[in-house]
């Protein structure tokens, strides 16, 4: 048994630590790959602002768009609500409510996280790319630390679905954004660029090494899609992701009616269905982006339905 | 260690009277101390409070939003110690309050007698802020009403042990004082090899335990802690307290009243609630018997615990019981209950309502402490030999315009107990707080919190008025 007040909040909990973490790659990988950037070629910066739908809200305040205002507004501004310091300040104030629920090294963790994020303390002083990486290194310490310590009740499963939802919509919009930033027009659209830069795309989504071993060959922007998508067995590919969500999902409903299903069944398996046999060339074929966006607005519906079904009565 | 500290003219709990004479039962700690040295301690200190923080041992005062600046409980690393044959007599003192108080609450609600026979006068009890005349005819289950209590105690100049308060509502404090050992027994393990703390770990089981004892109608109660939520100040040990004892830590909001019975909202539907442990103050349990604009409650929450169907601890209507002018009559309550005298005196307190006292009051403010019988956390209080012409001429006012709302007592030198002060170790003035379960049995925690005015000088104790605390250690045979 499990309130829908604290279930809601495991899932936020959760996705506030994942989003934290892939803001962070998305910096860190954006910073490494400016040093790279011979003058004149794609302009890494403005695009990590549209991975999170925030451009209105930046380019209202930050009219020059200089690129520490991008890294200021992702890591440390506190008026931004999807900056990291924002989604840790959030995580922990829904951990805080339900800290009976958690266990004490859980909360432990996300409380250190907390405390380490506020001013003067030492990460600060930090080069830019520590900072990053040991907050990326402290919310993957939560996941294992919950992972160790929490029974696999339907506490457990709602904290796995936040995550899993969160690092789906993440994927897909890293590879959107940086598919068409590394890809000016589409006529170059299967053409070889910059082999750097494609590294530094699986690197944002932190899939490079597992790239390598499952693509042994020359990095081509359809097998890094193709790979990103719908590697099966890849842990932040959106097909990995939607088999996850689909089977905590499966294990979270104790009735469900198979004559009947409600919205929330129907949509789980069609998106598992389609992400699981769906080909890459269809995608490309009928527009990348095109099938990001459509994602992204299924992962919206889904959340939407999680919500009603399990958050409020 | 101790060369250069001064004990003060008040009870020093450490020493006689000077750094020479320290109190045998203090000896061995003293010795430990001083192999420890005053940087140890102060570096020790500091880890002590990381710690804390790091178990996020933090308040937040009521008035500040979601990014109000959070503090830990200001923390003493200089243990106050207690020898068993004290605890042994506070102890009974203390069984013998609340049993008398539980007997006045029961009285009060039913049959009256106690006002019958001319012990205490209708019109205080009805004039009560805590009085709640909804309970008129009620009986808990057990027949108690107060199942946790804390009492606060002090020491005089002679070190006689007195009741200052009745904290019979939703006393806090008490993660702290279970926290505070922890902290001690994890940065400063030293301090306790060679002699025998009595434990206190046991405090969560008991508070299971006396909860449980409450739903006499299944063996198998389904218990949850109701709290307002993270804005409150004490919120840390609410939730604490439930992850200790494995209980669910709900908001009102997420109950319901359904049928005469109460609900849980759950992910699989509404679930059945037997037990509430509530940390709302009486007024904001219920907006639909209560304050009628409170959203921390939950509505037809005491038809529900009228009707036997859940039970509330405490029961709503024990705010009656400490008010500080009824608490003057707690030693009347003893005798004329249980035929006892009292074993931890009160303090001498003047009641504003009667015109002898008030006018003896009005003539010694600046020697006396004026308090407001409702209030708690040190406000709405007047220290006469701290305070300013203008502010007694201004508490004078406020007691002539209503004397009910006022007592007054004679200004008590708190014990004090060595504390460190920005580094180095000065007298601190300290009350005690024994936490009393009573279910079934009753259980009364083997020292209690002791709260620190860390202030040089201070007499206030309240965290809320920058005080902080000190583990509690019973020691002896």
């Amino acid at each position: 048994m499990l309130l829908s007040r604290v279930a809601e909040s495991l899932y936020w909990i959760n996705r506030y630590l994942e989003r934290a973490e892939n803001i962070s790659r998305f910096v860190e990988v954006s910073e490494a790959m400016s040093l790279d950037c011979p003058p004149g070629s794609a302009e890494p910066w403005l695009p990590l602002i549209d991975a999170s739908s925030d451009r209105e809200s930046f380019d209202k305040r930050f009219p020059e768009k200089k690129p520490d205002d991008v890294i200021n507004f992702l890591i440390r501004d506190r008026l931004n609500p999807n900056s990291i310091i924002s989604c840790i300040q959030m995580a922990r104030e829904n951990a805080r409510q339900i800290r009976d629920v958690m266990t004490t090294e859980m909360w432990e963790q996300i409380n250190i996280l907390y405390w380490n994020m506020q001013e003067g303390e030492a990460i600060w002083n930090k080069p830019r790319q520590e900072q990053l990486s040991e907050i990326r290194r402290e919310c993957q310490l939560f996941y294992g630390i919950t992972d160790a310590t929490l029974s696999k009740d339907l506490a457990w499963r709602f904290s796995i679905l936040g995550r899993l939802i969160e690092r789906a919509d993440k994927t897909s919009r890293i590879l959107d954004v940086k598919y068409y930033l590394l890809l000016p027009s589409l006529d170059e659209l299967g053409g070889v660029l910059d082999e750097l830069q494609w590294i530094a795309l699986l690197r944002s989504a932190g899939a490079y090494q597992m790239f390598r071993k499952a693509v042994q060959n020359s990095i081509k922007p359809n097998s890094v899609a193709k790979f990103l998508l719908l590697d099966p067995i890849f842990p932040r590919s959106v097909r990995y992701c939607l088999d996850g969500i689909s089977n905590t999902l499966k294990t979270i409903d104790t009735s469900p009616s198979t004559e009947n299903p409600s919205e929330l069944e129907c949509m789980r398996g069609l998106l598992q269905a389609k992400w699981s046999y769906i080909r890459i060339e269809d995608i490309i074929n009928h527009g990348l982006h095109e099938a990001i966006d459509s994602l992204q607005m299924d992962l919206n519906k889904l959340n939407v339905l999680i919500q009603e079904k399990y958050f409020i009565n | 260690m101790f060369s250069s500290y001064q004990p003060k003219n008040s009870f020093d709990e450490y020493f006689k009277d000077n750094v020479n004479s320290a109190r045998e039962i203090l000896i061995p700690l003293l010795s430990s101390l001083d192999n420890m040295g005053l940087e140890e301690l102060n570096r020790n200190h500091s880890a002590a409070k990381k710690l804390l923080l790091r178990h996020g041992a933090t308040f937040r005062l009521n008035d500040t939003g979601l990014k109000g600046t959070e503090r830990i409980l200001p923390f003493d690393p200089l243990p106050r110690i207690i020898s068993k044959d004290d605890w042994v007599t506070l102890e009974k003192g203390l069984e013998q309050r609340l049993e008398a108080i539980d007997l006045f609450l029961d009285d009060i609600y039913n049959s009256q007698k106690i006002i019958n026979d001319g012990i205490i006068p209708r019109e205080l009890i009805e004039s009560s802020e805590g009085w709640r005349p909804q309970m008129i005819g009620f009986k808990p289950p057990l027949n108690k009403w107060c199942q946790i209590s804390g009492l606060d105690l002090i020491r005089d100049r002679e070190g006689d042990w007195h009741i200052l308060e009745d904290n019979l509502r939703c006393p806090s404090g008490v993660a702290y004082f279970l926290e505070n050992r922890l902290v001690m027994k994890n940065i400063f393990p030293n301090l306790f090899s060679g002699r025998i703390v009595k434990p206190i770990d046991e405090y969560p089981s008991y508070l299971l335990k006396t909860l449980q004892e409450l739903a006499v109608w299944t063996d198998t109660p389904k218990i949850v802690l109701l709290t307002p939520g993270i804005f409150n100040s004490a919120y840390f040990e609410h939730s604490y307290l439930a992850q200790e004892m494995g209980i669910q830590l709900v908001q009102g909001h997420d109950l319901v009243c359904n049928d005469d019975y109460v609900y849980l909202k759950t992910t699989s539907g509404l679930k059945r609630v037997d037990v509430i442990y509530r940390r709302i103050d009486d007024d904001f349990l219920d907006p639909l018997n209560f304050r009628k604009d409170s959203c921390l409650g939950v509505s037809g929450l005491l038809d529900v615990f009228k009707a036997g169907h859940v039970a509330l601890a405490n029961a709503p209507g024990t705010g009656i019981a400490d008010d500080k002018m009824i608490y003057s009559f707690v030693p009347k309550m003893i005798k004329y209950y249980l035929d006892e005298e009292i074993i931890i005196k009160n303090v001498e307190t003047y009641i504003c309502h009667y015109q002898k006292d008030r006018e003896y009051v009005l003539e010694n403010l600046s020697k006396l402490v004026v308090k407001s019988v409702a209030e708690a956390g040190g406000y709405g209080m007047l220290i006469g030999p701290h305070s300013t012409t203008s502010e007694i001429e201004e508490f004078a006012n406020k007691i002539k315009n209503n004397p009910r709302n006022f007592i007054a007592q004679p200004t008590l030198e708190l014990s004090t107990v060595p504390s460190l002060c920005d580094g180095e170790l000065y007298p601190c003035h300290v009350d005690l707080r024994p936490y009393i379960l009573r279910g079934k049995d009753s259980w009364v925690s083997p020292g209690g919190l002791t709260r620190v005015a860390l202030k040089k000088g201070s007499l206030v104790v309240n965290s809320s008025q920058g005080g902080g605390c000190k583990d509690t250690w019973v020691v002896g045979k």
